[in-house]
């Protein structure tokens, strides 16, 4: 099978075009992000609470928003994770009172009345007439409970028990648990009388004070920029200068856009977004080789020809290669995007656009700046090593 | 020919074997971090001032006792700002026998004397090595209590070699808040002499003492849940401190309540046993991080052993128990950054992660085949043995496999392919221009192998700097990222190469190649 038999597109024809087109698209992405929505930082760089929470019915997003803005956190952001309809994330926004020192310690309070609000006070007067909650309770305190009544038995219930709440991420009710766990209806009558079945389970908490934000923004800032110099060195050892110029500006283009477009979905800049978009940054690089090191054969091998044919010439003999290299990259992300879950999401859909922007920039903006670049500092010994 | 090829067969094979020996099996050899485990991390930062105050306040003391000694008046030795130690109101006859005392005991301390004042200044050596032995302690002294916790593989860690940050990896904790109070407790226990107390005011407590706190004593307030809460006033300093302790451990008193029962070491026993014999018919109060727990009346000489009473939950104390015997801290400590991952999220992010890998790689292995036939087959050999590589690597380095690791082997998948993909279609190439089939693997390999070299070295340089700045799950994905990377060098180059020498050495005039 093949895809392009001996593709003779011409590709710098449209350089124009795919300047504008770039442009447009950085200057919108960078109006949003200064003048605009600005960029949406997740709690690893702007601190935070990040709770994320299943219940053991449905619920619908107005229904919380309800139940948090009358306790007073109806700043918080929720959002529901998949068609579930019991999974959510929230994320408390209010302004933190108390001390400086401790905004940490703050933040977990938000984190406390957020969970305390959703619980509601029938769990409160439960919890004070001594039952305990089996969504919450820990392995030691349920085998302690069960043991009074089951010496014999009540570790392996309890192992058993929790089990099925780590398979589920919460119990729903007693007579399924007993089903699934194996569990004797003595002991569920027992399970009954002492604990009741919480409206809620925590899967994760996650609290970031405001100093660690500020250090990972520094941090992420730096490996970028450290990693741009890195490969522009590495670029300029292996290759003439004007083509490290040329893919690196190509790598700037491939963040600007991406960060643009976070601006503009509003999606939260989180560490693995980052980290995603500094693989990118090494995919498109990888991509622009590609195209550069046939470049630089063919301006040995087609000596006569303009350098503009040579650069078309070189995109079309690497073309069904960069096609494929895409497709599969591009494959295998969309595969983590639709099937990895929320947690790695985020990255996910960053990697799919920087599949898709640098497969794009490697053909229509390193070789159009590497024309300009030639076509304008002339450099004496050329472009061949 | 032949022979260099069982050689190259042999290599290959004993790649795999101990890439296949150091992973399997997966689940017991490769470490799962703890996005993918379930557990707590923790950043602490360990508020180092505490031990520079701590030491200036000891220093203190001994500047008085040194100079009453001497015979130096001087009005106050108080502390000022940070390794700032003021005395003010002395003699100006006696500047010369101060500054001779501060020669000869005081050289950790820089000073100057203007007017009546001496401003002790503690070096910035000294400063330094305070602050780095309060980190080390606090990094010991957490240990010790995580140990006593009983939780299984825990990592605890300074970050960098002179920070004053602390990380604690907890994979499985199940009750996140009491851990947390357990390490975060400076534990600093006192025995101290009341004299005053309690009263709901410090000016009525002061009464006595004519509104103002004697040098020797303090003010301290009950721990509202142990005790009746209000002011008291106790000794400056204690006569019996954690440090003298030699056990604790939960036990009951003689109302069968919770109380934790301790143990002094033998010549700390002896001091409390002069002590209280001293001051029998006294109250004596047991002060924990500066909260009054306990105050009773000293009935009796006690030499070594006692019981601390206030109103204990059966795990608090157990809690308390276990913070003294692991020891105090010697700093206070701060919180920067908690993150709980619960043991469901975990499990399904294993297996959401798991699907996503496997269904990526059968996607790009469908796509292998239909594009390129054989050499499609041959291409995902290699990968296939890319990742027991990475397995293995992962094993072998004892790296920890993190969400974002599992994203950077399923973008591995991916980008492997990509050198398999620049040799065939170089080979490609080769074959349109009327070369035969053995030439165009040959330089269809050769003639790739320098752009496959220079697109992976790049992408290593990303992965390396994100390693750099990263923090554990992101770390986890350049570890994949770069194991990755650097494995499908040899399995898309050197693997493949070859497959296709082994297929083509089998007859000797091959007409057609499956590409």
């Amino acid at each position: 099978m093949e895809f392009f038999k001996k593709p003779h597109f011409k590709f710098m024809k449209f350089k124009y075009l795919a300047f504008s087109f770039s442009a447009v698209l950085i200057l919108i992405g960078i109006l949003n992000i200064t003048l605009g929505k600005g960029l949406n930082y997740g709690i690893d760089f702007a601190g935070g609470t990040l709770i994320r929470l299943i219940f053991k019915e449905q619920i619908s997003v107005s229904r919380i928003r309800q139940e948090l803005s009358d306790k007073g956190l109806g700043a918080s952001r929720i959002q529901e994770v998949g068609k579930t309809e019991r999974e959510y994330i929230i994320r408390t926004l209010q302004e933190v009172e108390g001390a400086q020192l401790d905004e940490l310690e703050a933040h977990e309070i938000m984190g406390k009345r957020v969970i305390e609000a959703l619980q509601g006070e029938k769990e409160k007067s439960l919890l004070d007439q001594g039952k305990r909650d089996i969504n919450s309770i820990d392995e030691e305190e349920l085998t302690l409970i069960l043991e009074s009544s089951f010496p014999e038995e009540g570790q392996h219930v309890a192992q058993k028990i929790l089990s099925y709440r780590t398979d589920k991420g919460i119990i729903q009710d007693y007579e399924q648990l007993e089903r699934a766990a194996g569990i004797s209806p003595e002991i569920t009558s027992f399970l009954k009388e002492k604990t009741f079945l919480g409206d809620l389970a925590i899967l994760s908490k996650e609290t970031v004070g405001p100093q660690v934000g500020h250090d990972l923004r520094r941090k992420a800032t730096q490996a970028t920029i450290w990693a741009l110099i890195g490969m522009l060195i590495y670029i300029g050892i292996r290759f003439r200068f004007a083509y490290g110029v040329s893919a690196i500006l190509t790598l700037a283009h491939d963040v600007l856009v991406t960060l643009g477009i976070f601006s503009l979905t509003n999606r939260e800049i989180n560490l693995p977004v980052i980290a995603a978009i500094l693989t990118i940054v090494g995919y498109s690089l990888n991509d622009t080789i590609v195209v550069f090191d046939r470049v630089r054969d063919n301006l040995k091998i087609l000596r006569k020809q303009e350098f503009q044919d040579i650069l078309d010439t070189s995109i079309n003999q690497t073309l069904s290669r960069t096609v494929i290299t895409s497709g599969t990259t591009f494959l295998t992300v969309f595969a983590l995007f639709l099937f990895g879950g929320e947690v790695i999401n985020d990255f996910a859909f960053t990697m799919m656009i920087g599949v898709i922007f640098g497969t794009y920039s490697s053909i229509y903006q390193s070789c159009p700046i590497l024309y300009y670049w030639n076509k304008i500092f002339k450099p004496k010994k050329g472009l061949r090593k | 020919m032949k022979k260099k090829l069982r050689w190259k067969v042999i290599l290959v094979a004993a790649v795999m074997a101990l890439a296949l020996f150091l992973s399997y099996p997966p689940g017991k050899k490769i470490n799962l971090g703890l996005d993918l485990s379930g557990g707590m991390h923790l950043v602490l930062q360990v508020v180092t001032d505490d031990a520079i105050n701590i030491e200036s306040d000891q220093e203190i003391m001994r500047l008085q006792e040194q100079m009453k000694k001497k015979n130096i008046a001087f009005g106050t030795a108080t502390r000022g700002k940070l390794g700032e130690i003021l005395i003010e109101k002395i003699n100006h006859d006696q500047e010369g026998q101060i500054k001779d005392l501060l020669d000869e005991y005081f050289k950790e301390w820089n000073y100057t004397v203007i007017h009546e004042k001496v401003t002790l200044s503690m070096k910035a050596s000294v400063i330094q090595y305070l602050r780095d032995q309060s980190v080390r302690q606090s990094l010991e002294t957490i240990r010790n209590r995580v140990d006593e916790l009983g939780l299984a593989e825990p990592t605890i860690q300074r970050q960098g070699l002179a920070g004053e940050r602390i990380i604690v990896e907890l994979p499985g904790v199940e009750n996140p808040e009491r851990v947390k109070n357990i390490i975060k407790t400076t534990a600093l226990l006192e025995w101290k002499l009341v004299y005053a107390g309690p009263v709901s005011d410090q000016e009525t407590l002061l009464t006595d003492y004519s509104g103002e706190v004697p040098s020797n004593m303090e003010v301290v307030r009950g721990d509202p849940q142990r005790t009746e809460g209000g002011y008291y006033l106790v000794d400056r300093v204690a006569a019996v401190s954690g440090n003298d302790l030699r056990n604790a451990r939960r036990s009951v008193d003689e109302w069968n309540n919770p109380a934790v029962a301790f143990t002094l070491k033998p010549d700390s026993g002896k001091v409390f046993y002069k002590f209280t014999g001293e001051n029998i018919g006294k109250p004596l109060a047991i002060v924990l991080d500066g909260k009054i727990q306990e105050v009773a009346t000293i009935q009796s000489r006690i030499s070594d052993s006692g019981i601390i009473h206030g109103r204990f939950t059966i795990e608090e104390a157990d809690d308390i128990a276990l913070v003294l015997r692991a020891g105090a801290l010697p700093a206070s400590i701060k919180y920067l950054e908690e993150r709980t991952i619960g043991p469901s999220l975990g499990a399904d992010s294993i297996r959401k992660g798991l699907s996503a890998t496997i269904i990526a790689l059968i996607l790009v292995m469908i796509f292998m085949v239909l594009y390129y036939r054989f050499s499609g087959l041959n291409a995902i050999t290699a990968l296939i043995l890319n990742i027991l590589i990475m397995m293995g690597a992962l094993s072998y380095f004892k790296a920890t496999l993190t969400l974002p690791g599992i994203a950077g082997i399923i973008l591995t998948i991916g980008m492997a392919v990509d050198a398999n993909v620049l040799v065939f279609e170089r080979i490609r190439e080769e074959l349109a221009s009327g070369k035969n089939i053995l030439n165009s693997v040959v330089a269809g390999f050769s003639r790739a192998f320098r752009t496959i070299l220079d697109a992976n070295v790049t992408t290593i340089i990303a992965a390396i700097f994100l390693f750099q700045f990263g923090t554990g799950p992101v770390k986890g994905f350049a570890i994949t990222l770069i194991i990755g990377i650097s494995a499908s060098m040899f399995t898309a180059v050197f693997v493949s190469h070859l497959i296709f020498d082994i297929f083509m050495g089998k007859r000797k005039k091959r007409d057609k190649l499956s590409i």
